[in-house]
């Protein structure tokens, strides 16, 4: 399948994140992408990798978490995929380092480019990156102010509208693919958010309810 | 040295057919493919999704009307107007067939969404198609001051 017969077949992603559903469905978005050539389908693969590492929670460890990343760098070679990867971790090691400060700890450790800049300018209000992540003033304020919703919705901002910017560099390429999986990816975890709590809110209760036996594979 | 000259000539003559046909074959091939996916997301208006990508078939056209004129006993004093005309005009109808397929399949991506703008959405695509028709034009005109013409 050519880039213009898949492109073609996707439908329009929204121009905001902020939608009830996605434009297309997970299974159906993978249906549409099994006809790539094997050498696209393997960079595809690695970008469905990332993102699904990437929407993993917060709670493994630091030694975890950098060797996944030199693991990725090691495989990953298409720049587009690198820059959405570096861009999610420098993201990752802000809000990080949002959090230790406000916990009045230790700067992170961590992987990627940013960490040395924030060691480097811990006292500062927002490590000197303001002008770089706009997002990182507003997400403080909402992170101080325990509103968890709006914090992630400035963080999705920001990166929606980097990803649509570069979009707007491609059209009947790979790189066009990998920008909108890259943007229903966000649609997607914006718009299950709902889900995801209702299932851990749902867990909760059944452990609560059912004790032990609620983790039992039948 | 006459020979090369004269083979030069000859290229001018089938120029704008060759090339136009492999701008038309890029062009149509794009917005074909552009076309087919789009069949896939929409449910009707299929018609005018293939009718648009047929756009770019024009140029192949323009190339062989031009390849007529031009058509004549190639001599040494012919061949190098025979070529600049011919290969020029060629070039010119090859890109803009290849980017006016490009054009197209914006404007069925973006009509299948929003099918009122299908119209609209088509009008970059006719004014690479007016160029295209420049070149055409204008190689006709000139085509006549060439040696060995009926008016040359």
């Amino acid at each position: 399948m050519s880039y213009y017969t898949l492109i073609a077949s996707l439908p329009h992603l929204p121009t905001h994140f902020d939608v009830e559903r996605p434009p297309i469905s997970r299974p159906r978005l993978n249906q549409r992408l099994k006809d790539l050539d094997e050498p696209d389908a393997e960079v595809v693969q690695q970008l469905a990798n990332f993102l699904a590492w990437d929407r993993q929670t917060l709670d493994r460890s630091e030694q975890n978490v950098i060797d996944d990343y030199e693991r990725l760098r090691q495989e990953i070679h298409h720049p587009i995929v690198l820059e959405i990867v570096d861009n999610r971790i420098n993201i990752r090691t802000i809000v990080s380092a949002l959090r230790r400060r406000r916990n009045a700890q230790d700067p992170p450790r961590g992987v990627g480019q940013l960490v040395q800049p924030i060691r480097d300018r811990w006292k500062e209000p927002q490590f000197g990156l303001q002008k770089r992540y706009p997002w990182i003033e507003p997400f403080e304020q909402c992170m101080l102010n325990g509103e968890a919703v709006a914090a992630e919705r400035h963080l999705y901002e920001f990166t929606w509208r980097l990803y649509s910017r570069m979009a707007d560099q491609f059209q009947f390429s790979f790189e066009a693919v990998l920008l909108y999986l890259a943007r229903w990816s966000i649609v997607d975890r914006w718009t299950s958010r709902d889900r995801e709590a209702g299932l851990a809110r749902f867990d909760q209760l059944l452990e609560e309810t059912l004790g032990e036996f609620a983790r039992l594979d039948i | 040295m006459d020979a090369l000259i004269t083979m030069f000539g000859w290229a001018g003559i089938y120029g704008p057919t060759a090339l136009g046909a492999i701008g038309s074959i890029i062009g149509c091939a794009r917005a074909g493919q552009a076309a087919c996916g789009a069949m896939i997301d929409v449910e009707s208006g299929y018609g005018r999704l293939v009718g648009l990508s047929a756009l770019p078939s024009s140029q192949i056209i323009y190339g062989i009307v031009v390849m007529f004129t031009l058509n004549r006993p190639v001599s040494v004093e012919a061949a190098p107007g025979l070529f600049a005309i011919g290969i020029l005009c060629g070039l010119a109808l090859m890109f803009s067939a290849m980017f006016q397929g490009a054009c197209c399949a914006s404007a069925i991506t973006a009509s299948k969404t929003k099918p009122e703008i299908f119209g609209l959405s088509a009008a970059p695509a006719a004014i690479v198609e007016g160029f295209a028709v420049f070149a055409f034009i204008f190689a006709l005109v000139i085509a006549g001051e060439i040696p060995g013409s009926a008016s040359g």
